[in-house]
């Protein structure tokens, strides 16, 4: 396990105050904030090419953070790679081995599954300003994991590279951390490469940890309006809440006018009658009702009639822009392909539209 | 005229103008007179005291530059301004002050002592070395710092996650990165100690066969008169310069691995 407590950071104009973070042994744990926030710094100072202000690194029980960047067993893939350009492939990738003096043969057979893994047998005697974007991803990863470091960094791993590329290295990722199992740090702004590649996720927003968590409760429950903003989240109203019943665990929600009932445990925090919160509902989760379709009855808790005011070709969705008629609130709703060919809609048509109870989310 | 015809017809005058200059020299040199001069004693003497003092010159001012040079380029710390901005002394200041400078540091209390209890420096072949090194140690440092700066300090991070000391990730990754400017400066600052005068002759004096390096025996031949001996010097002189511009010219190359 690597602990990391307390971390602070003052360095110009980034100040990182008591960061903590765990990461459990063979996890991909992504610490996603928007560029320029200080990631880059994060990871320097666990590796050990800066001094933090404060704060402690546990490698297993080994604490590290007096230790230089030799002896602490962490890799570190940074976003230009910095693959060396005066060694071949193969001397890149046999780099750690050597300066460890760790002996050659133990890990030849690990190196070689990991070669054949990432495809780049036939490039072990190019040197790296005769590779791809997608080629020099590959050595600097392998590179990276053929000593087998207790921790691998990786900053913005997917950054730069041609979407088909991003796709493939994004892919290579995944696969090379189910067959070889490495503990993972991977920095990214990119929300979309963190919920694909993680199993857990710590958004880092302001020089602080804003939420931890596995992704899925990440993106389905931020913790408050700026994660769920960062994270992309549309529809997001200020509420009031105008009544509780403790008895059912239901709430009901003001948003101009327009009154929502939710279960209770759907809210982040305490319910006070009165108080006012982010209301937060998830574009996927609502559902267009047909008219000939009956509707069942959880659904029927919230419905909602309205006009389309738009819609937008997503390529793999379409984003409709729903405007309800009373507190003429905008909605917008994501509807995949296949549903959006038989609802027949158009812009200007007036439809009902049901919330689905998991499309909604508090967050004081 | 137009704009490319003006610009390259400034390349040529320029050319032409150095050109003549050299060929000038011919006009009053015989084959039989040159060889002459050439393997005179006091001519080989020079040649084989400025190559000495010029390579022990450059090789103390590599020795202290390369480290100085890579301390400026990398670390952040106080005072750092301060010292690059001395750096360019030996740029902006004469040579003569240079070497009267040293002259008089060997005056004070401090530079007698060295004197007297290490090594003798004035009017004496150490002087040589010097006053060349006082003139290249700044310009050394500035311009392996050029090299270094190219260097992405991100391969040394990278080395040393990988398991590299500070002093092997400098020598494995940055010295082979950097080594073709360090090549280049080394030749550079050789070529300039080489024909370096003013410091050299305030220090060590004029003595032929003792502290007469190849510029100093320009001067000589030339306040004596000996018109032959003064040209065949600066040919040698030019001749050196020439190999040492092209060797820097055939380092500029690209890199294999470019």
């Amino acid at each position: 396990m690597i602990r990391i407590e307390g971390l602070s950071i003052l360095f110009e104009t980034f100040k990182i105050m008591g960061l903590d973070i765990t990461i459990e042994e063979k996890e991909f744990h992504s610490l996603l904030g928007p560029t320029g926030c200080g990631k880059t710094l994060i990871l320097e100072s666990i590796m050990g090419l800066r001094k933090p202000t404060k704060g402690k690194i546990w490698i297993g029980e080994r604490e590290v953070q007096t230790l230089p960047p030799e002896r602490r067993e962490i890799s570190y893939v940074p976003q230009d790679l910095a693959l060396f350009p005066h060694l071949s492939v193969r001397e890149n990738i046999f780099y750690g081995i050597k300066a460890r003096n760790l002996d050659k043969q133990d890990y030849e057979d690990y190196v070689q599954l990991q070669i054949e893994e990432m495809k780049v047998g036939h490039l072990l005697e190019r040197y790296p300003a005769n590779l791809s974007g997608g080629e020099k991803k590959r050595v600097a990863l392998l590179r990276a994991l053929a000593s087998k470091p207790k921790l691998l960094l990786l900053d913005e791993p997917l950054s730069g590279l041609d979407p088909a590329i991003k796709v493939e290295i994004q892919q290579l990722l995944k696969t090379l951390h189910s067959s070889f199992n490495p503990t993972i740090l991977c920095v990214t702004h990119d929300f979309e490469e963190a919920y694909f590649l993680s199993d857990r996720i710590t958004i880092f927003m302001d020089g602080k940890a804003e939420q931890v968590g596995k992704k899925d409760d990440i993106f389905l429950e931020p913790v408050s309006k700026k994660v769920a903003q960062f994270l992309g989240a549309r529809n997001l109203y200020r509420a009031k809440i105008l009544s509780k019943d403790e008895f059912m665990q239901r709430a009901t929600l003001e948003v101009d006018g327009l009154q929502f009932s939710m279960p209770m445990q759907l809210c982040r925090d305490s319910i006070e009658v009165g108080k006012e919160v982010d209301l937060f509902i998830r574009p996927e989760e609502v559902m267009i009702i047909r008219k000939e379709k009956p509707v069942k009855e959880s659904l029927k808790r919230n419905i909602l009639l309205g006009k389309i005011m738009d819609i937008t070709d997503k390529r793999r969705y379409q984003l409709i822009n729903f405007q309800t008629m009373e507190g003429k609130i905008n909605i917008e709703i994501s509807i995949p392909n296949y549903a959006f060919r038989n609802l027949d809609l158009a812009i200007g048509k007036i439809v009902n539209v049901a919330l689905r109870e998991e499309s909604l989310w508090v967050m004081s | 005229m137009s704009f490319r015809h003006t610009m390259l017809g400034a390349a040529v005058c320029l050319f032409i103008f150095y050109l003549g200059l050299l060929l000038s020299l011919f006009y009053f040199v015989s084959g039989k007179g040159f060889w002459e001069v050439l393997i005179h004693p006091g001519t080989l003497s020079a040649i084989r005291l400025s190559i000495t003092a010029a390579t022990l010159a450059t090789f103390f001012a590599v020795a202290i530059g390369l480290p100085a040079a890579y301390a400026l380029s990398r670390f952040e710390f106080r005072g750092k301004r301060i010292i690059d901005t001395f750096l360019e002394i030996p740029m902006i200041m004469s040579p003569i002050a240079l070497g009267a400078s040293l002259l008089i540091f060997f005056n004070t209390p401090l530079g007698e002592v060295i004197q007297k209890e290490g090594i003798f420096f004035v009017f004496e072949v150490p002087g040589i070395v010097l006053a060349q090194f006082a003139t290249i140690a700044g310009l050394a440092t500035r311009l392996i710092k050029s090299s270094l700066d190219e260097i992405s300090p991100r391969y040394e991070a990278v080395a040393r996650s990988l398991g590299s000391s500070s002093w092997q990730a400098f020598y494995r990754i940055t010295l082979p990165l950097a080594l073709k400017g360090l090549i280049a400066s080394v030749i550079l600052c050789w070529a300039k100690a080489l024909g370096e005068f003013g410091a050299t002759v305030t220090l060590a004096g004029a003595m032929p066969g003792k502290t007469e390096t190849m510029p100093i025996a320009i001067f000589t031949a030339l306040a004596s008169a000996n018109i032959n001996k003064t040209i065949v010097l600066i040919i040698i002189l030019v001749f050196f310069g020439l190999c040492t511009l092209y060797a820097v010219r055939l380092t500029g190359g690209r890199r294999r691995y470019d």
